[in-house]
Formats: C-alpha cells, structure tokens, sequence
C-alpha cells in the first residue's frame, strides 16, 4: 500500500476537508446532544416559560408574558402554603415508615429460612400493583360500608364507631400514607436486601470472634456497608413521594378540606381541573427548586459519607 | 495458651457428610497444619473449632474444657480469615482494639496491647489508615495483629496466604513462623500448599475425604507416607508410583512392573509372594544415567528450574518424573537408563496403605 505524503499546508487544503475536520468532534457527539435537547431540555424550558406566561385553556385571548406575577400570586395563596406543609408531613411520614419498615423486612429475608423464596416473591408484590388500583383499594378498606378497618379499628375500641377516616379532617392523611407505605416498602426492602447480600459473611463471623453481639454487629458491620445506599435510596424516595399525586388524587382528592392537600396534587388540580397551566407550572417550579436543594444536600451527605467509609 | 482436644468429630449437612470422625490432640503451643486438598474437610474442622459452624457430633476442648456449645466469643481464640475479614469502616487501629474494646478492656491496657502488636508486626505508620489504603500483605499483618491483641488461649489461621502473590506469601510464611517462636501460641493453620505446610508445621495433618490420612512430622509426612493419598500430596513434583507384584528374592525381594521390569527392593515386605503392590520413588531418589546400567527409558520433556531440572521420563507407557540438582540433563528424546535408590523405594499394599519392611509375613 503507498502512502501519500501530504506536503500540502493546512490552508490549502480544499474548504469543505477543513470544514469536516473543525465538525467532526461536534458531529460525533450529535446523536447524543440531539437526544438530550430534544427529550429533556426542550419540555423542562417550555414548562418553565409556561411559569412566566398566562396560560388557561378555557381563556382563548391567554398566552401573554406575566413576569412574576404567578409567583406574587402563589406567596400569597393559603391553599399552597397549607400544601406545602401537607408535603413535608406526607413525604416524611412515608418515607419514614417505608424506609424503617422496609429495612426491617430486608434483615428478616437476609437470614435463611424455609419458603424464604416464597416470602420474598410476597413481599415485592405491592410493588408490582399499579398505584390507581392500591389507591381504590385502600379507600374501599377504609370505608365502613365495604371495608374491614373501621370495623376492626372499633373492635379493639381505638374507634368510638366504624367511620371513614378518610373524611376525618385530623386523620385523613394517614389514609394515603398507610396506602403508600404498604405500597412503597418492596422498594427499600429489595434494594436494602441487595446491598445486605453483598456484605462479606466472614466480617461478620470475625465479629462474632472478637466478641460483638447481634447488635453490635449491626452497627459496626452492618450499618456503615448500607449507609450509601440508605442515602441514596431514601433520596430517590423522597423525591418520588412529593411528586407522587396518584394515591390522594384517588383516594381523597386533596379533602376533606384541602387537608390532604399536596403540592403535587395541586399542580394537577390547578393544571386540570382549573385548567390554569400557568400558575401550575409555577408552583412545579418551585416543587422542582426545593426538591433540587434537598437532593444537593443529600448527595453531599453521601459524598462525605463515602470518603470517611 | 491452650492445648486443644478433637475427639471423634463429626460433621454433616443432612445426608451430606463432610468429616467421618475426627480424633486430633494438639498440645499447647504447638503449631500443627491442617493440609489437603479442596473439599477435604480441614476449614470445615477449623471452623468447628472457632465454633462457626456447629458439631453434628463429637466433642472439642479448649484448654480441658468442652467448647461444642459455646459461642466463638466465649472459646477465646483468634481467627485469620484468608479475606482477612478487616472491618473497612475502622482504621486499623480501631480494627486492632475492637475486641477489647467490645470487651470494655481498660484504655492503658488497649493502647498497650495494640501498640505491642504494632510494633511486632511493622504497623505503626499505618495506625490511622483504613484498610482499602493498603497492600494485601500490609492487611494481612493487620489481620495477626488484631489476632495477636486479644491474647487468645489459639490462634486459628484460615489459608491466611492464599491470597498473595508468590514472593509474598514467602515472606508472610516466614514472618508467621518467627511470629510463632516469638508469642509460642498453639495455633491451627489450613493450607491447600504442601510447601506452606511443610515449612510452617510442627505437625502437619493430612487430610483427604473427611478422614485423617496421617498425623506427623513434616519430615515424616515426607519420608514414610501413611498411604498413597500422603505420598502424593505431599512433595513436589510429586512421587511416582507404580503399580506392581511383589517377588520375594532371598533376603530382599523384587517388584515385577507389568511388562516385566524386575525392580530390586532393599528388604523383603510382609507381604504374600505375587501380592499386587505399589511401589513409590520420590523424583530425587531416580537416578539417570547414561551407561546402559538400568532400566531403560526416553526423556520427553526437561524442565528446568534453575535450582535443578526436572526430567519427564517414559518407559513402556509407564510415565516418571526425576528431578536432579545437575543442570547437564540429557536432550529431549534422549535414551537413557534409569536406576532407584532400592532403600528410598516406598511400597503400598493393595488399598494403598504403607507397609514397613522386616517383618516376614
């Protein structure tokens, strides 16, 4: 094979080989950017100029830039700040129970037992339940007409008569929440099961050489291993749990008296049931801000975690 | 210290047997290696001591006393796991002083303890290091120190050098053998590495199948195989064996190969006239030679090693193995004439048990 040398400067090169050659990194990352700006930058801009502009469908002459004014509105709605509180007390309590619950769950299946594999299978099924139909489900138990709870809830004298605590305004949270922690604990369960299956067994046995008992192993074994992904689980849950509307939006729909109320299930009441997409995005714009912070705490958290570990 | 009594130990999974009665006594300071090969047993029974794993039956006593039930913490002995099962979250010093730690040891006695280790073992510059910051044979110095700590009635190693590289693994042996001459704690080593149980022991155990094959000396072990499980796990390259009958010849007798070959034997073996026997020759005892004087075989392979060569022989099918400090070795493909040292010669009767020569039958 020969070979051309090429004695020829770069500027006489012909336009369109120099043209390539100045391209070329750029066409080569092109699927990629293409990819992201078309799936991901183009609706998360769009969404956040709706924040900025009147738009309700019902209002044909809507559509015009109103700078801040969404935002003055939305400092000044009793309705968002009640559901901004509804969504702290929503997603901790949830993520709480889940998280706890769930753990507990994996320490249980870590350990070998007959018909473990069939726990396990039962264990991941609410997973697989679809969020519409837990949701439906759980409103029915928890309705004295058709369910069991109330029923059981008075015979061991916690209720003075079978009601529907959904329609309590002090006790309507705990409806979805307990739908949601039913819901949510094959999450952590699998997830804490998988990082407990991939600790060293013999840490352990020298453990229990040098003398620790089952809970000090557990802090001094088991806890530092499953820090990272107990922070980077409860992380995603967190953030999962605020945005999730689906449970209330069945089960109470925000009531009795907005006290079920979520920042996520108002968006989608201002955004669909108002039909005012504007002042929607703004307040999924300020969602999006505060879960931003939380989530930059959080990995912060993790970093520091993973360095000392 | 402790001395350490195994009697009649059992142990199985369901209908899954792994050792068939178990009879060892160790004396109190000595260092004795469990050896043999994969699956044989020898982590089961170490395990059993440290009481990791549970005794189906049969009994074990540390110091006099009967550990079955007792948890690994109150048996009061130190383990070496071949991961070194270092905690990654401590440093090593906290690694060093957890179990007296957990065992509220005073601050003066715990800083002692593991600062003696420390220095023993070379580790004072990696004190606050967490155990991913070092070397494999760094952390495997950390795992005897946090050992050497508590001042265990034993010491129990679990293939403790499988792990490192060669020219590391030498050194460690080394340095566990002066370790045991300087503290003189009974200890339990398992190997799979015949060099590693050869060089470490004060007695080795070889094991096979769940059974005690033969309990000796190293030299022992490598002298006067109990059988040919023994012989041919021990040495390396291993010995050759062949199978043969026997003949008795006057005071002495001879071992007839299968094609003939009469191989004269130093004494006679109380054995019947014809008895089909194996005979064994380790590669050193083998002598080659080149004048017609011999039994006459081809080379069809040299390996050498630079210490000496290891020579591939065959004669009739047969395959051999010598080994010579010489470096002048005949070419492969080479005819040569081969000779053994009639009192090196070890015979095996029919299930490969030794038998000692002098007795008439």
């Amino acid at each position: 094979m020969s070979v051309t040398v090429a004695h020829a400067h770069p500027e006489h090169r012909p336009v369109l080989d120099r043209l390539g050659r100045v391209l070329e990194p750029y066409l080569y990352t092109a699927p990629a950017v293409i990819l992201i700006v078309a799936v991901m930058l183009v609706p998360l801009v769009l969404g956040i100029s709706y924040a900025f502009r009147d738009i309700r469908l019902l209002n044909p002459f809507s559509g015009g830039f109103v700078g801040l004014e969404h935002f003055q509105a939305l400092a000044k709605d009793r309705a968002f700040l009640g559901a901004l509180k509804n969504t702290l007390w929503w997603t901790g309590a949830s993520v709480f129970l889940q998280f706890v619950l769930g753990l507990i769950l994996a320490l249980l299946l870590d350990k070998p037992f007959r018909g473990r594999g069939l726990a396990q299978a039962l264990v991941f099924l609410p997973w697989a339940v679809p969020s519409f139909l837990s949701g439906l489900n759980w409103a029915w138990l928890f309705n004295p007409v058709v369910g069991p709870i109330p029923h059981w809830l008075t015979a061991l004298g916690l209720m003075g008569e079978p009601s529907n605590i959904l329609s309590d305004p002090n006790l309507a949270m705990w409806g979805p929440i307990i739908a949601n922690v039913w819901w949510g604990i094959p999450f952590f369960a699998i997830t804490m099961l998988a990082a407990l299956q991939a600790i060293p067994r013999d840490l352990y046995e020298a453990a229990a050489i040098d003398g620790a008992n089952g809970f000090q192993r557990f802090l001094s074994i088991t806890l530092p291993f499953l820090a990272p992904t107990m922070a980077i689980t409860i992380l995603l849950r967190t953030v999962w749990i605020s945005n999730f509307a689906d449970l209330i939006i069945v089960m109470t729909n925000g009531g009795p008296a907005d006290r079920t109320q979520i920042v996520a299930s108002y968006i989608f009441t201002q955004a669909f049931r108002r039909l005012d997409f504007g002042y929607a995005s703004a307040i999924a714009l300020v969602l999006l801000i505060l879960l931003l912070v939380y989530s930059m705490l959080i990995v912060l958290l993790r970093q520091a975690m993973l360095r000392r570990g | 210290m402790a001395s350490i009594h195994i009697e009649d130990i059992r142990k199985a999974y369901g209908d899954f047997h792994v050792l068939h009665g178990v009879d060892l006594d160790i004396a109190d300071g000595e260092f004795v290696v469990l050896v043999g090969p994969s699956g044989c047993g020898k982590s089961t029974l170490l395990r059993m001591i440290a009481g990791l794993e549970e005794v189906t039956s049969g009994t074990i006593r540390i110091d006099g006393r009967r550990v079955n039930d007792l948890d690994p913490k109150d048996r009061d002995i130190a383990m070496v796991f071949q991961s070194y099962a270092l905690y990654p979250h401590m440093s090593v010093k906290d690694n060093m002083s957890y179990s007296l730690r957990l065992r509220k040891a005073a601050k003066e006695k715990i800083a002692g303890a593991v600062n003696g280790a420390a220095g023993k073992l070379g580790l004072e510059p990696f004190m606050q290091r967490r155990p991913r910051a070092l070397s494999g044979g760094q952390r495997q110095r950390v795992a005897m120190g946090r050992a050497i700590v508590r001042q265990p009635k034993a010491f129990l190693f679990d293939e403790p050098l499988s792990n490192l590289d060669a020219r590391l693994r030498e050194h460690m042996r080394a340095e566990i053998k002066k370790l045991h001459k300087e503290l003189g704690a009974t200890s339990v080593y398992v190997t799979h590495d015949q060099i590693e149980a050869m060089t470490l022991a004060d007695r080795i155990v070889a094991m096979n199948g769940g059974v005690i094959q033969q309990v000796g000396s190293p030299l022992d072990l490598y002298d006067r195989p109990a059988n040919l499980f023994v012989a041919g796990f021990i040495g390396s390259p291993a010995m050759n064996v062949f199978e043969a009958r026997y003949r008795h010849a006057g005071d002495a007798a001879e071992a007839v190969l299968g094609d003939g070959t009469t191989i004269r034997l130093a004494r006679a073996y109380p054995v019947a006239e014809g008895a089909r026997i194996t005979i064994g020759i380790r590669p050193e005892h083998v002598i080659v030679g080149e004048n017609g004087r011999g039994i006459p075989a081809v080379v069809e392979l040299v390996e050498p090693t630079g210490f000496g060569t290891i020579l591939h022989l065959r004669l009739d099918g047969v395959h051999i193995k010598a080994f010579s400090l010489e470096r002048q070795a005949p070419a492969s493909g080479a005819a040569v004439d081969i000779r053994f040292a009639p009192d090196r010669l070890h015979v095996f009767d029919e299930n490969g048990a030794r038998i000692e020569a002098g007795k008439a039958p």
